[in-house]
């Protein structure tokens, strides 16, 4: 724990969030000489880059031949073309790079019989290409870089909730964060500030994501003025654990798991006659959705039975997935079929960015899932999120360096500022009657699956968006029922669920104006097409009047035109 | 059918402990609330927080023992509350009882003050220092993979301080470095690309290293990963030797018991004393040898304590001697990796029947 003379403090580079990315921006920018420190609201290893369990893509070639070119055509074709071509050419030919370099720091990669790194095939991709350790790829990653933390003695603010980025006309001045052990208001100033805080996905309640995953960088570059760009594309994992969302691993079905409505039938015959549950992922999300709509769902789950696997191939290949069971759905998958449902993953979408992290603010930057670059496009292929962190981390890392480095003098935030804040935190601490957050999040949670799930259409979004009004009213009254300085997370859950909603207005109205079907934005009902002729394009959404504005942005396209995309 | 069920509710007690951060007082507080019935303890204190008190203070992410924020004690057992289901823990009617961890400061409710570990994992410096050129051709330096089995427990821990929690050694020796800053000292040890490992292996050995433990097995015993901190420290003890690190007490100490087994096949426990700590500080527990001596609870240095069957003993010695089983790689600790270890022998090879041991 530091010293109360860190109330106040200032760095050349400030990154925000300390899983993979920003752990690996802040060790690129400290490289490049910068003075830097991290803020985050869990110690760095506690972050969601450790649930990242199959692997890390690169075209090593280790596995069969393989170049970045193969693999950009495999992320351009998987974005269903919406990902930006300079940016995934780039990413694929710098991503070797990068493997060799964590393995040079010590990453624990799992080796073939001649010692070099192991490479394995993955959904979408044409040749073997993912490297990994085990099934516990991203835990490993994050340990690694926070060992080369450790080694360059890099500061970080652990368990600072950080909410709202200072602004000036010269840029960004830094942010304001909430002590969570100490209490109180911290302002740290910065020459350059980075976003590394992850995803969204706690946005639904049913998500495979942690509770810490509540869209905080992407709301804070909202409320900053900063356009988010595709929001409106979601990854569903089709077999997520009810209620939890745990993710159970695609290898169930691999190995011949099937998928039963509340009827016993194996219905993903009516949908994929051929590969049956071992279709993709979307299609088999889509395929459990409209069993739940149409009414053959148990509650809102389907059932994964894996019953005639027997005894020895449980134990053996799926002790995991049985323990998993147990645990969390108290089912023993040797007796009864587990209950499953497709649950948010991974957020395509985010903060708007060039290829080195860079933002419509000059010294603010974004990196990983909170970031759109726009590497996934339309649809996230697995393995190059984990890859993102790395090469789009370094990238901003070194960026936001050099930026600070041409800055003079040391940066200061105005006492007004940290007056501001202090007296929004107040206005929150002091409140003594109104509604507690759970309805609203919960609400909040049910109503995006209802409404802006797997399928979207017209009505049901116009419907989501007056309830996210409500809600947003509401959430003016929300109670903080803690009003204590020490560990005050109720406090924090609270600015938490406000990101959320704010987010979710965002993802709605970018869906509802892409009037076609691209990727994980499914329109069956009203535009059932992917539209190359008018969609083309990013949605940017911006905040405007405490609405939302909605623009568009051209594809960058260097050399694979638009196909129909067929596995 | 299973996702009716999963909305079955169950009724459940238990009693928390909260503190107050300003005056440190502690209070045992009971709750009752209803649950689904797979709910595990840490959707109870969320449940708890969200609608009965939003002021029980917790951490918490992942929620699926992947993140290492969420130990706590259970009726003084360390564990993951994600991963702790409640049917289990109020079973026939228990109303189990729920505190922070131990050996860390409470700063409120079931928060610790985690920065004392932290200390220690960065004490251990722990980040590999290839001893190699990097591959002339820029690729991955080229690493046979049954090398790296040596670290792959190790590489498992969530830092979420169960071990710490439990330990015996760092209760009554706070500086003691203990089983997470050792397990993570090992992974680097152990680690093929770092091979000049004995002035890593000299720190370690030294005051409140790794021969203060205690050999409780509780860090094994309570590891939600199965990491196994006590065998990462015999690895590290093993190492030490074989690479002549062997000056500590603890050092010595473990010399003389293989001395002793080899010579009269018995621990010779009065000359183990003198071996360990040098003839100067025997001296003055000699008070204490002639109380010990008198009630009988040491045996007296002579005659010399010889077994009766000196073979045994010796060919067990020779019979490690001889698969070079020395270094890391001979380690053998605790029932539950032997129990691991038969289980990769090939399949062919016919395990020996219970009475041949």
């Amino acid at each position: 724990m530091y010293g109360l003379e860190d109330v106040e403090s200032s760095h050349d580079v400030l990154v925000i969030g300390a899983g993979c990315a920003g752990m690996r921006a802040a060790i690129e920018a400290h490289d490049a000489g910068a003075e830097v420190a991290l803020v985050s609201k869990l110690h760095p290893t506690r972050s969601h880059s450790g649930a990242a369990r199959g692997g890390i893509n690169a075209a090593l070639g280790n596995a069969g031949a393989d170049s970045p070119d193969e693999h950009a055509a495999d992320t351009v074709k998987g974005s269903d073309y919406l990902g930006d071509q300079d940016a995934i050419e780039l990413f694929c030919a710098e991503a070797p790079g990068d493997i060799y370099q964590l393995e040079r720091w010590g990453a624990l990669f799992d080796r073939d019989a001649e010692g070099r790194l192991a490479q394995r095939p993955f959904g979408a991709a044409g040749t073997p290409r993912t490297i990994h350790a085990a099934d516990v790829t991203g835990h490993v990653l994050l340990q690694l870089l926070y060992e080369q933390l450790l080694a360059r003695g890099i500061r970080v603010y652990e368990e600072y909730f950080a909410w709202r980025l200072v602004l000036d006309d010269g840029g960004c001045q830094g942010v304001l964060a909430w002590d969570l052990a100490r209490g109180g208001v911290r302002a740290l100033a910065a020459k350059a500030v980075i976003l590394a805080t992850g995803g969204s996905g706690r946005v639904y309640k049913g998500s495979s994501n942690a509770h810490a995953c509540t869209a905080d960088g992407m709301a804070m570059a909202l409320r900053a003025g900063l356009p988010l760009e595709d929001l409106e594309f979601v990854q569903f994992h089709p077999t997520t654990l009810f209620p939890s969302g745990l993710l159970v691993t695609e290898a169930v079905r691999g190995e011949g798991g099937y998928l039963l409505n509340s009827g016993g039938e194996r219905f993903m015959r009516h949908y994929a006659p051929e590969a049956m549950e071992l279709a993709s992922r979307d299609v088999v999300s889509r395929a459990e959705q409209t069993e739940i709509d149409e009414g053959r769902s148990l509650g809102g789950s389907l059932l994964l039975d894996m019953r005639h696997f027997g005894r020895e191939k449980m134990l053996e290949r799926f002790h995991g997935t049985r323990d998993l069971a147990l645990t969390y759905a108290r089912i023993d998958p040797l007796e009864r079929p587990i209950p499953v449902r497709p649950g948010a993953h991974y957020h395509m979408g985010g903060v708007a960015t060039d290829i080195d992290g860079r933002t419509e603010i000059e010294n603010v930057f974004a990196a990983g899932e909170v970031a759109c670059v726009s590497l996934h496009g339309a649809n996230r292929l697995g393995g190059n999120s984990l890859m993102e962190t790395i090469v789009f981390g370094r990238r901003a890392g070194r960026a936001a360096a050099e930026q600070a480095l041409g800055k003079s003098g040391s940066p200061e935030l105005k006492p007004s500022e940290r007056s501001d804040g202090e007296r929004e935190i107040a206005t929150l601490l002091e409140r003594r009657e109104g509604e507690r957050p759970k309805a609203i999040r919960d609400q909040l949670g049910a109503s995006m699956h209802e409404n802006f799930g797997v399928f979207r259409e017209e009505a049901k979004m116009r419907r989501q968006l007056e309830l996210l009004d409500d809600l947003r009213e509401r959430y003016q009254q929300v109670l903080v029922e803690d009003k204590g300085e020490v560990w005050n997370s109720d406090l924090t859950q609270a600015l938490e669920l406000g990101f959320q909603l704010d987010l979710a207005v965002c993802m709605v109205s970018a869906g509802l104006e892409r009037r076609e079907s691209r990727g994980a934005h499914s329109r069956p009902g009203d535009y059932p097409e992917r539209d190359d002729q008018n969609f083309l394009k990013h949605s940017l959404v911006r905040w405007a009047d405490d609405w939302v504005d909605l623009s568009w942005k051209p594809v960058r396209i260097t050399k694979w035109q638009p196909r129909r995309r067929a596995y | 059918m299973a996702a009716a069920e999963a909305r079955v509710l169950m009724q459940v007690r238990l009693q928390i402990e909260r503190s107050d951060p300003a005056s440190g007082e502690t209070r045992l507080q009971l709750f009752e609330l209803e649950l689904r019935r797979e709910a595990t303890l840490l959707d109870c204190l969320e449940q708890i927080k969200d609608e009965l008190d939003g002021t029980l203070a917790f951490r918490r992410s992942c929620r699926e023992g992947i993140c290492g924020s969420c130990a706590v004690r259970i009726d003084g057992r360390t564990a993951l509350a994600c991963r702790t289901p409640m049917a289990e823990l109020v079973a026939g009617g228990r109303i189990p009882v729920i505190a922070p961890i131990g050996n860390l400061a409470v700063v409120r409710d079931l928060v610790v003050e985690m920065e004392p570990m932290w200390q220690k994992m960065r004490a251990v410096e722990p980040f590999l220092r290839p001893t190699s050129e990097p591959p002339g051709d820029g690729r991955e330096t080229v690493v046979p993979p049954a090398r790296l089995e040596a670290v792959r427990k190790e590489a498992l821990c969530i830092n979420c301080g169960a071990c710490v929690s439990e330990c015996d050694a760092m209760a009554v020796s706070p500086e003691f470095l203990g089983p997470h800053a050792l397990a993570k000292a090992w992974r680097l040890v152990g680690d093929p690309r770092e091979e000049e490992n004995a002035p890593r292996l000299k720190g370690l050995s030294g005051e409140h290293g790794i021969w203060e433990c205690t050999r409780c097995y509780l860090c094994n015993e309570r590891c939600p990963k199965g990491v196994d901190p006590r065998d990462a420290i015999a690895k590290l003890g093993a190492e030490a030797f074989a690479a002549g690190v062997t000056r500590d007490r603890g050092a010595r100490h473990a010399s003389w018991f293989v001395t002793s087994a080899r010579t009269t096949g018995w621990l010779r426990e009065s000359e183990l004393v003198v071996k360990t700590l040098g003839i100067a500080v025997s001296v003055t527990k000699i008070p204490l040898a002639l109380r010990l001596f008198r009630r009988g609870k040491a045996p007296l240095p002579l005659p010399r304590h010889k077994a009766r069957e000196l073979e045994p003993a010796r060919e067990l010695r020779r019979i490690v001697a001889g698969q070079d089983r020395r270094g890391a790689r001979g380690i053998v600790q605790g029932e539950r990796v032997l129990a691991r270890i038969e289980l990769v022998r090939a399949p062919e090879q016919s395990l020996p029947e219970a009475e041949d041991f």
